[in-house]
Parts: C-alpha cells; structure tokens; sequence
C-alpha cells in the first residue's frame, strides 16, 4: 500500500456518484449566530436543496441573505445549527474535527473573492500545500503543482509572489489550489468579485471547461447575473431561505 | 493637519488600541523596570557595604592614640579637647583582645573593651539582645570580673536569647608583677586564668555605641584593671584612645563626608609634635575608619558601578529590541488607516508626530509602571543581598532616592520617543496605493542617497581608528606590522575601526547591490574580528601587552559579535528558513506546518530578527558569564590540586603545643589516622594590634637620614619561621629531591632573578627558579642587595596596588651605606603585595645582648606565587582570617625568616629563661598534613573533624595528655578554603546573573507579545490554513514553531559567541575550556518552556477559531 493510499483509507470515502445522483443533499438546514443571545442573527431559516453531481449552480440574493454562510456551511467551515448536509452520503456534521479537516481537505476546493492566498508563499507553494497536508511527497506534490498551473496558463509565474500577481492570475492561483486534490465539489464566494468585467469571463470559462471536464460540481455564490447565467441553475436566496430555483440552459452557446 | 490633531489621533490610537498598547507599555515598562532596579541595588549595595562596615564604628568618627605607641592618660583629653573643635561628644577607650571560653567553646582572639559608664549620649546607646530595650550598663559592670558579652560573639558561641545568665567566660591575662587575684597570690611573669562573669548581653547589631563593640565590654576602671597588671608600674591610667563624634544617629543620618575629611585634614595640621631620635613625630595619632571606609567604597563602587551600569546597558539593548519590535508591529498593524489617512491629506509630518506622540504617552505610562517594578526589583535585589552579604537585614535596605521617580519616567520617555523613531518614520512614508490595498510584504529595496552619507561618515569614524594604531598615536604600530597586534590598545583601535568601517561600507554598498550581500559584508567582519582576537591572537598568544582596558575590549567585542552574529543571521533568514522548511518537510504530519511555519519568519524578516536578537544578546551575556565561571573555577580546582602539593590541611593552635616528654601534637595526630602521611609544624606569630614593638619597620629607625616615623612607617605583619626540613630533607643540597611539598616563587632574589619570571614558562621551569631560591634562603652566607624602594603607608595608593611592579629591579638604585659600599641583609620570603622585591625591613628583635640590634634588617627576596593557588598553603589567600574578619594583620600578610634567625627573638619564645613566650625548637603552632586522600576527598574533611575533636573536646585527647581545656585546634581542609572562594565567586556570578537573567524575562515577554499579536493578525490566514486542510494541531505546531525556531535561532548564537569568548580567555589563561552544559541545557528548557507556553495559548486559540468566522477577519 502506497503512502498516499493509507492517508486515503484514513479518511471518510464518498461513495462514487454517477452523474444522476445528488452529490449534496441539504436537509431543513439552519444557522443561527450568537445564539440564545439578544443579539442572535438566524442566517439560514430551513434550507433544503438537492445538487446533482457534475451541475454548476449559482447562489444569488441581496446581501445579508445567508448566501456565505450556506457555502460555508456546504463546505463544514462552519457548524450548522440544525439540519443535516450530507455530501455524497456523508453527514460531515457526525464526523471529528480531524476527520471534518481531511474530509474537507479531500473533497472540497475554496475560491475566494479575494483569493485568500498565503501572501507569504510563491504561487507554485501555494498550490502544493494541500497536497502536502494530504502527505505528499514534497517533491511529487511541487510537480503536480507546476503542471496544474501551467495548465492553467501560469507556467510563468510558477515562482512569484502573490502579490506579485494580478488578480486574475490570483485567481488562477487559487483555482489550481482548489483543484490540486481533485475535489468533488468546488465552492466558490464571489469568485469573480474583485476582478474586471474580462477576466471575470476568463475564470467563469476555466471554471466551466474544468466542470465539464472533470465532471466536478460547482456551487458559486455572486451577485453577477451575468456570471450566475454561465451555471446550470440559479438558487435565490431571501432572508436565509431559498425563494426559487431558476433552471438553465440561459445562454445560447451553452 | 497640525499639533492638535497629531495628539487627538494618538490619543485616540491609545484609548481604542488597548491590547496592543498594553504590549508597547510592558516593553517599555520592562526596560524602565531594569534601568531603575539597577540604579536602586547599586545605591543599595553601597549602603548595605557602607553600613556592614559603618555599624562597627558605632558613631566615631575620629580616633585620638599614641602617636608614637603606648598608651594614652586621662590627663590628654583636655589636650586632646582643645584640638578638636565643633565636636559634639568625646569618649575615653580602652581595647584589646586575647583569649576567651565560654563553655566548651574558644575564641582566640576575642576582642575586649573598657568603656566608661559616663559615656556621652551622643554615642548612642545599649539595648538588650532579647527585648531591644535601652540598657544601664552601670548596673552590670560593678566589679572587675563583670562583662559585658555582644550578641554577635554571642551567636557565634552558639548562645542564644534563651541562654541562662550569668554565664562564665574565662579568659588569659599576662601579668608582670605579684598580684592578688580573688584569693589568689599570682607570681611575676605568670599567665592567669580568670573568670568573668557575662551579666548581661547587648545587641551588637543595634546602631549605636553597642553597634562598636563585638566582643566582650568591661567599665574602663575594671578594664584598666587588667591591663595594668603587664604593666610593672601596675599604672592603671591607661586610655587607648579617646573618641570623637561630630554628630549623632550616624546611621540614619549620613554624615558629610567633606566636611569630615576637612576636620580631618585641619586636626592633623594642628597635631602637637615631641622629638623622639631627633627627629619629630606627632604627640597624637589620629584615624578615621568612617573616611577610610568610604574612601575604599567609592573606589570599589566606581568599578562596580560601571560594570553594572554597562552590563545593564547591554540587556537594555534587548529591551530596545523588544520595544522597537512592538512598535514596528504596531505601524504595520495600522498601514490600512495610515494609507487612509494620508489619502485624505494628512501629510508625513502629521503621521510621524502622531506616532510620535503616541510612544510619548507610552513612555510616560511605560516609565511609572517601570518605576513601579523597578522598586519590586530592587526590593528582590536587596533581599538577595541579606543572604548573599549576611550583614542584617537592616544593612540592606533598598535605597530609592527622589532622583529615581524622575529618572524612571525620563527613562521611559527616552526609552519610548527613541524606539518609536524608527517606526514612526516607517508609518511616515508607507506607500498609500499599497497600504489601502492591505499589502504586508515589502520588497527589497536599495539604500536611499541619505542612508549612504550616514555609510560614508561611519567609513570615516572607522578609518580615524584604523590609523590611530601607528599614525595617530605614535606609540602603537601600524596594523600590517606584526607587533601590531600584541596589544589590548590595539585590538581597541582594530575592534572599532573595523566595525565602523564595514558598518558604513555595508550601508554604502547596500545602494549598488542587494542588501543582503552588502551587510553579509558587514556582519563577516563585525563578527569575525572579534572571533579572530579571541581565537586565533589570543590562541596563539599574541597579545602579550595587556596594557589598555580589558574590560572596554571585552565590552566592545562583545557588542560586535552579537551585532555582528545578529546580521548575518538575520540577512540570511530565508535561506536558513529554506534549509529548515526542506527538512521538515520530510517529516509525514509536519509538512503543511513546514511549508508555512519557515516562510511567515523569512517574510517578516525584520520582526523575527528582533526576536531571535533579544535572546542572542541575553544569552551571549549568560553563556559568557556562564562559561567564563566553569572555566575559571575548574582550572581553579585543578590548579589547586596541583599546586596543593600533597598537603590536604593545615591547622592552627590557640597556643604554641605543649613541650612534652613523650609525645608531641605531631606525634599524636599521625596516631589519630592511618591515612595521614606526613605533618609539618611550622612556627607563626601574629602581633597584636596595639603591639607596636613587634611591627616591621620599612626604614631604618636607627639611621637618623632615614627620616623614620613610627605612625607611617611601622607595618603590622605576621611572621613565619621557615626551617630547611620543612621544605625538605638536605637544605643545602639543591638536587635533593625529596622535597616535602613543592612551591613557586613569584619575585627571585638576585642570582636568581636575571631570568625574570616568564608567565609563559613551564611550571617545571619556574619550579627550578624556586628551588634555587630557596637555596638563597638557608644558606647563612647569602646576603642579597637592599635597593632604594622607599615605601611609605601614609602615601600607599590602594588603586594602584601601591605602584609597585616588583618583577624586575633594573632601574633601582642599590642602597650605599656611608663608605659608598652595597649594603647587603639576609633574605626574607613574603606573600605580601605590600613588600616589593628588593626592599629593606627592619624586623624587631629584642635581642641586643647576642650582639643583634633591636631591629634586624633583611631584604625581601621573594613572594609566594599566589596565582597558583596559593602556592605556598599558608600565604596570604590561603589565610583563614581576611578583610572581612576585621583582623588588619591577616589582610597584610606575612614575611617567613629562616629559622637561625628564630633564635634571636621572643617572637617564637627563644630569647630567655624569662620570656613569657618561651618556646622549645619544635613547640609549633601550625601544622601542615598530607593524607593519603585526592584533593577534594571528603575523606579529608572527616580527618578535619578526627583533629579538632581530639584536641578540642573536654577532659579527653590532646586536652586530657596536656592538662589543659584552654586548647582549640582549627582544621582547614584547603578544599574547604577553595570552596568558599568558588562560593563567594558563585554568588558574584549570580548576583549579576540576577541582571542578566532579567533580559531572558523581557525575551520571554517578547515572545508572548509576538505570538498574541501574530495570532490576533494572521486570522484570516488561519482561517485559510482550516479551509484547505490544516488540521487544528498543525495550526497550533506552526504558531508554536515559530516562536521556538526563533528563540533556539537565539540560543543559538548565544551560545556559540559565549563559548567563543570563552575559548580566548580559555587560551589566554592557557587553561582547558570548559563548557557549562548545565546552563545551556537550563537555558534550552527556558526557552523551550517559554516558547512553548507561549506560543501553545494563542496558538490554541487559533486553532480554535472557527474557519469561516477567520475568513471574515479584516485586520
């Protein structure tokens, strides 16, 4: 048994979806902050929601309508405070926080609106680290590093600083990152957010060509119709509930 | 944006900044805390020296005595009155001091005084021992045979407040004259017993009259009583001295010394004259301890002083380090609202002012929370030195004057304006689009055009001092001359003018090329030329003259080396972060903390090199410290045992052995134990203090050109009489190898002395020396030239050692006598540094009807080596008496004689049938012995008991065969003597451990401060390390990791500059390096510990932050 192999065994293993089962299965979810407090906030009043494996799904709802912390609360950065979020067949709820940890580690890729980069890392570094986390070999993590961003149009950059970067190369960065551990699902919070109106079309086109594919599902949280019309669906968020569901295709080319 | 606006924004960034102004006031409270505790112990130490020493003086403050020896009468102190002028009370006093027993236990020399009961209040007063009370000593002190006894002979009598009294004490008096003693006739020439009854006990420790007088106290009639009895007049109007005090309550209120020293100096002026031998000398002696005593403490306390002050300096470095850290955290804390306010027109004047401000009311606050903890301080400081000094508590008061408050505020204000220079300049000019964008990291950047100047000048500073050696200073050689580099001076000049130099070629060269490169420079050579002084010129034994200061080296090299250490650690962090992240990397479960860990240091390259700096200079200082003990006093024990030559005790009688048929002392200690091999008696003789007759004289008396003056030139030495066999079997036999113990000599008579001693000659070498001078000794028929040293007490400067450099005689002149002859005497051997080579004394021998003159005049033709342990184990550091026990004669020395001349004085009770002191050729009073024991066998000690019980226990041993219970035998095992000088070297070490050790404290806050405050910014990355897998563990070990990397990055150089010091001091002492794996293994858990408590709270807390609450984190 490899290396890599028994860091796997010790993890929580998705069953294989095929492309018509749900891969996240939300159940009467809730979030409350600060709760049993005068100050306490329901973010998310009763969420249910079924995401098929493969589908890219857009969030959207005005702000304060709970759209972050559903994502935080699909990708376990959070505790729920009621309700049940099985990926796959997993209630990640149920497990340790190591076990959450790895679980996440392996099946979830973050994109932020601000990339949230290790500032302190080169880009190439950046990328490498989960797999690291994973046990990698330090040498076989940095090669699959380099590959995924010259993949992803960065085999110039491999070496720089974040901050030495634009923020569509940023992104770049941060979508190699999220995609090195070949994740299941990718989660991405205003992944467009802080770029200009091209490059924001450039990361929507990459995250497309990777969802179709990998088949890896997609959920993004924005405020852009013109990014959320690039996905499958659209879920509408009000006041920490789902108000409807918009079924794609929306654009002619897709 | 003007003034008031600059206060209103640093006013409100401290109100609404809470945490992280706390941090910059604990900085900077903590530095204040050091400066004022070391101003408070050093002020407190004086005190406690001045008073341990003051109390005894009680409230004299000048001494009337003969002025030509003998005795004073009633009838001087209206002479004396008249003289002294503004005095507020004067006191009649009569003191001596002989043996005494109370009980089983002995004293040899027990101090005795006789006070009148009419004493002036102005001397303060007795109080009793158990309730404090005032006593009325007249009460007591009714008849010749009541005294009364000092708590301080009282405790070391083991006689405690609960002790029934009366007690007796028995005590010797000699007495000259039929006399009836109780009931009992005593003859002529006889030594009487007598017991006194102790009435009552007076605490010796209270202030005042009591506080002089450690002993036993009489009335004076009764006292006069006693003495008159050595006196065939039996004339009982005798006074020691009459005492003058000038004010009251010295203790509490100093006196002016000035004005003390000008009474002083006015008296001696108007001091009436009488002529003895033609020659006039002064009716009256007068003395002042009080002056003496102040005059040694400021010498002392200006050198201790200065190395406290410069060693506090050194570990305020390290609290600089940790303020200027804070403060640049707290600039890049607030870059954000720093853009934003430059954004909307504050100008660079406004921010810097502001920050400015800001460490100003930082200071303030800093400086009172200092003082605050500077009083703790020296609270703890001073509570250290009760047990380090034993004085009594109410010696050791912690001293805190008026000064202090302002100083520690001032302090704080400096300490705060200073360190907030720096950052409020960084603040000033931080870059608006990068501030408002968030970004932390800044690039390597080439030096401005300004910092280039201040490179250029210090280039010059630099060069000044390179050409100093040779150009400037004429008498130093050039730097590329050979000889350039066998002198302290001279490594001063190379020392600085290197660092300078490459300082400012650093910084120029930092314009045109990487930083890291240009200062990489610098730091070789900050570092590395110290190293080469320590390792390779002292190796190698280049310096040889150690003219110059070597503690200003020291000092000098060490702030190089650290600084220089610093840099080059600090300039290369990322590939040493590099070097670290690639091996743990490989470790399965550290790898996510390896690829972060490493690189948050190297980012932050300034912070992380303050950090790590703090524990460099901390632990550079301790190791140093550290090192340089282990090393001395291994090489102390070694040279010890080496030296020792076998013999592992020596022991004093009370009194001369018994001369008994049968047996001897040396005959019955072999009996005592097998394992003893060998005993040597040796005859001593110590005169008393008021025994003027038995000084040495250092100039002639009998030669009227010599201008001889009893009150300056008589020296209160002891006497040792040297015979062949105890040094070894044939005297006149130099290649006699049985010798019984081995010795070395520092000063060689003439026929010896051409070959100078060479400090780099072999032991074999310089024992061959000795040996041949010792031939010089023993033989009847060598005299040796007495030269021209004149040596007078009065003009002795104890700073210089008396300016005496006895090695060598090449540039004094022979003494002529009237026929231009060289006048030659026999040789004498000292261990005193007061009798230089060469030179003549007059010893008193009482002997004119062998044809002798009163005073036998010899010349000094060695000293013992005290370097090498002594070298001979009854010289002088050898003494078990010294400056602390009070006995003048014991801090003095001694002057051996060989034993022909024995027989012509009463010293050693040779003289007549009448001599009171009559002693048999082999009556000995100190005693040599070798066991079969090591060195430092407890073995030995055991044997120590073996004797003193076999001689000092009642109506049994040596007491039982001689008859006699006024027999004490002391047994010293010269480990025993090594040990308390190691001790006393110990408890040095840890008083200035106290200070240095306070620098790991501020290292240890500088950590915590670092960690809450990495923490409290890094949210958002931790909350990315959770979001992309970092188990909590590797969030904590990362944070933890940080801080202990740094720290043993730290400990580190600490430890490798320590040692290095040490191997020079090592090569220069020519003794093996001792590495004191016990402190640095201390010093690796105190940074572990510290690290890790640290480190693991916050570190825990962050681990604990939920993931998405982290990434919502704006800091």
């Amino acid at each position: 048994m490899s290396q890599n192999e028994a860091i796997k065994m010790e993890t929580p293993q998705m069953s294989q979806p095929n492309e018509s089962e749900n891969i996240l299965l939300i159940k009467g979810l809730h979030k409350r902050y600060n709760e049993g407090k005068s100050n306490e906030v329901h973010a998310l009043r009763g969420i249910d929601l079924e995401v098929k494996k493969g589908a890219m799904m857009a969030i959207m709802g005005p702000s304060g309508c709970g759209k972050t912390t559903l994502l935080n609360m699909i990708g376990h950065l959070d505790q729920n405070s009621g309700g049940e979020i099985h990926i796959s067949t997993i209630d990640a709820n149920k497990l340790s926080d190591g076990k959450m940890t790895a679980f996440r580690r392996d099946n979830i890729g973050f994109i932020f609106q601000l990339f949230n980069l290790f500032p302190f890392l080169s880009a190439v570094e950046n990328v490498e680290t989960p797999l690291l986390l994973k046990g990698y070999n330090s040498g076989v993590a940095r090669e699959q590093a380099k590959m995924l961003l010259r993949d992803l149009g960065m085999g110039d950059r491999l070496y720089h600083n974040p901050l030495e970067l634009s923020g569509g190369q940023q992104q770049r960065v941060a979508v190699a990152r999220a995609l090195i551990t070949d994740p299941a699902i990718i989660l991405g919070d205003e992944p467009t957010g802080d770029l200009d109106s091209t490059t924001s079309a450039e990361v929507m086109t990459l995250f497309r060509r990777i969802n179709k594919l990998n088949n890896q599902t997609f959920v993004l949280v924005t405020h852009n119709r013109w990014i959320a019309e690039k996905c499958d669906y659209i879920v509408h968020m009000i006041d920490g509930k789902i108000s409807n569901v918009e079924m794609g295709p929306f654009e002619e080319d897709k | 944006m003007g003034l008031i606006s600059s206060i209103k924004i640093a006013k409100r960034a401290l109100t609404r900044r809470k945490t992280k102004n706390f941090s910059a006031i604990l900085a900077i409270a903590l530095g204040v805390t050091l400066m004022v505790g070391i101003q408070i112990t050093t002020d407190t130490l004086e005190n406690a020296f001045l008073t341990s020493l003051l109390i005894r003086e009680g409230e004299v403050d000048i001494r009337f005595s003969n002025g030509t020896g003998g005795f004073l009468t009633a009838a001087d102190k209206e002479n004396i009155s008249a003289l002294v002028t503004d005095e507020l009370a004067i006191m009649p006093e009569l003191k001596s001091s002989g043996p005494a027993m109370i009980g089983s236990q002995f004293e040899p020399s027990v101090s005795m005084a006789g006070i009148p009961f009419d004493y002036d209040a102005a001397f303060g007063e007795f109080c009793y021992w158990d309730s404090g009370e005032v006593m009325d000593i007249s009460t007591y002190l009714t008849v010749n045979t009541s005294v009364l006894l000092s708590s301080s002979l009282a405790e070391d009598m083991d006689i405690n407040k609960s002790t029934e009294l009366p007690i007796t004490l028995t005590t010797e008096f000699t007495i000259n004259d039929n006399v009836l003693v109780g009931n009992e006739t005593v003859t002529v020439g006889s030594e009487v017993r007598v017991n006194l009854t102790i009435r009552e006990i007076f605490d010796s420790r209270h202030p005042g009259i009591g506080a002089s007088y450690r002993g036993v106290v009489f009335s004076l009639e009764g006292y006069q009583d006693w003495i008159s009895l050595q006196d065939p007049l039996r004339n009982k109007d005798v006074i020691g001295a009459y005492l003058i005090a000038y004010q009251t309550d010295h203790f509490t209120t100093p006196i002016d010394e000035a004005l003390l020293q000008e009474r002083f100096d006015a008296l001696e002026e108007i001091l009436p004259v009488k002529m003895v031998n033609d020659q006039e000398v002064n009716v009256y002696a007068i003395d002042s301890a009080r002056l003496l005593y102040v005059g040694i403490i400021d010498l002392i306390f200006t050198l201790m002083s200065s190395f406290l002050n410069v060693l506090g300096l050194l570990i305020i470095i390290t609290g600089i380090l940790l303020i200027t850290n804070v403060q640049l955290m707290s600039v890049e804390d607030r870059e954000f609202q720093t853009g934003v306010l430059r954004a909307v027109g504050e100008k660079r004047g406004g921010i810097f002012r502001s920050m400015l401000f800001e460490t100003l009311f930082q200071g303030v606050f800093g400086g009172i929370f200092g003082l605050a903890g500077g009083l703790i301080f020296g609270q703890v400081v001073a509570l250290y030195l009760v047990s380090l000094f034993g004085s009594g508590s109410a010696s050791v008061q912690p001293i805190v004057k008026e000064s202090v408050v302002i100083f520690s505020v001032l302090v704080g204000v400096i300490l705060g304006m200073l360190t907030g220079l720096l950052p409020a300049l960084r603040a000033s000019r931080v870059n608006i689009v990068e501030a408002l964008r968030g970004i932390k990291i800044t690039f390597e950047e080439k030096s401005s055009a300004n910092f280039a100047v201040i490179g250029v000048l210090l280039g010059i500073v630099g060069i000044f001092f390179l050409i100093t050696n040779g150009g400037i200073n004429k008498d130093l050689q050039y730097i590329w001359k050979t000889s350039g580099w066998d002198n302290l001076l001279e490594w001063e000049n190379i020392l600085l003018g290197a660092g300078f130099l490459f300082s400012g070629l650093g910084i120029v060269f930092s314009r045109y090329i990487s930083r890291t490169k240009a200062f990489n420079l610098t730091a070789i050579v900050l570092w590395g030329t110290p190293v080469f002084m320590f390792v390779v010129a002292m190796g190698n034994g280049w310096i040889t003259d150690m003219s110059g200061s070597s503690m200003g080296i020291l000092i000098i090299a060490i702030i190089e080396v650290v600084i220089g250490s610093v840099l080059l650690v600090g300039m290369n962090l990322p590939y040493i972060m590099r070097i670290l992240r690639n091996t743990l990397i490989k470790i399965r479960g550290l790898k996510g903390v390896a690829q972060v860990a490493p690189a948050l240091i190297s980012s932050h390259k300034t912070r992380s090199t303050l950090t790590f700096a703090i524990f460099a200079v901390v632990l550079t200082l301790n190791v140093t410290v550290a090192s340089l003990v282990a090393t001395n006093i291994d090489s102390t024990i070694g040279q010890s045992e080496e030296d020792s030559r076998g013999v592992d005790l020596y022991i004093q009688l009370s009194a001369p052995e018994y001369d008994l048929p049968d047996t001897s002392y040396t005959n019955e200690l072999y009996k005592l134990d097998s394992s003893i091999t060998d005993v040597i008696g040796m005859k001593t003789f110590t005169p008393s203090s008021t025994d003027y007759t038995r000084y040495v004289a250092t100039k002639d008396p009998y030669d009227p050109e010599s201008g001889f003056n009893p009150q300056k030139n008589l020296l209160p030495l002891s006497f040792g009489e040297l015979r062949s066999d105890q040094i070894r079997g044939e005297a006149q036999n130099a290649a006699d190898e049985n010798w019984r113990f081995d010795f070395y000599m520092f000063n060689l008579p003439d026929g010896v002395r051409p070959s100078t001693i060479d400090l780099g000659a072999s032991d074999e070498e310089l024992l061959n020396q000795s040996k041949t001078a010792w031939d010089r000794f023993f033989d009847p028929d060598y005299k040796m030239t007495a030269y021209n040293i004149t040596f007078d007490l009065e003009n002795f400067d104890i700073s210089s050692m008396g300016g005496f450099s006895a090695a060598t005689l090449d540039d004094v002149d022979p003494i002529l006598d009237i026929n231009g002859s060289v006048v030659q005497y026999p040789i004498v051997f000292t261990d005193s540094f007061l009798l230089p080579l060469g030179m003549p004394i007059w010893i008193a021998f009482n002997t004119s009807q062998f044809g002798f003159p009163v005073y036998q005049p010899f010349t000094i033709g060695g000293s013992f080596d005290s370097e090498r342990a002594g070298g001979w184990p009854l010289s002088r550091n050898m003494q078990t008496e010294g400056f602390s026990s009070g006995s003048f004669s014991g801090t003095m020395g001694s002057v051996y004689f060989p034993e022909r001349f024995s027989n012509y004085t009463d010293f050693f009770g040779m003289v007549d049938e009448l001599s009171p002191d009559k002693r048999e050729a082999d009556q000995f009073d100190t005693f040599l012995v070798k066991t079969s024991y090591p060195f430092d066998h407890p073995g030995i000690d055991t044997i120590a008991q073996l004797i003193e019980d076999f001689t000092n226990t009642r109506k049994s041993g040596y007491r039982e065969i001689i008859d006699d219970e006024f027999m004490v035998a002391t047994a010293t095992s010269l480990y025993s003597k090594l040990e308390a000088s190691l001790e006393m070297m110990e408890q040095m070490t840890s008083f200035l451990q106290i200070y240095v050790n306070f620098g790991l404290i501020i290292g240890a806050v500088g950590m915590a401060v670092i960690s809450v405050r990495n923490v409290a910014e890094r949210k958002r990355e931790i909350g990315m390390m959770r979001a992309i897998g970092f188990p909590r563990y590797q969030v904590m070990t990362a944070a933890l990791l940080e801080l202990m990397v740094l720290g043993f990055i730290g400990l580190f150089i600490g430890v490798v500059n320590g040692l290095l010091v040490n191997v020079g001091f090592s090569n220069m002492m020519d003794v093996p390096v001792v590495i004191p794996w016990g402190t640095i293994g201390a010093y690796l858990s105190f940074i572990t510990f510290i690290g890790l408590l640290a480190g693991a709270i916050p570190g825990w807390v962050a681990s604990r932050i939920p993931a998405a609450e982290a990434l919502r984190y704006v800091g």
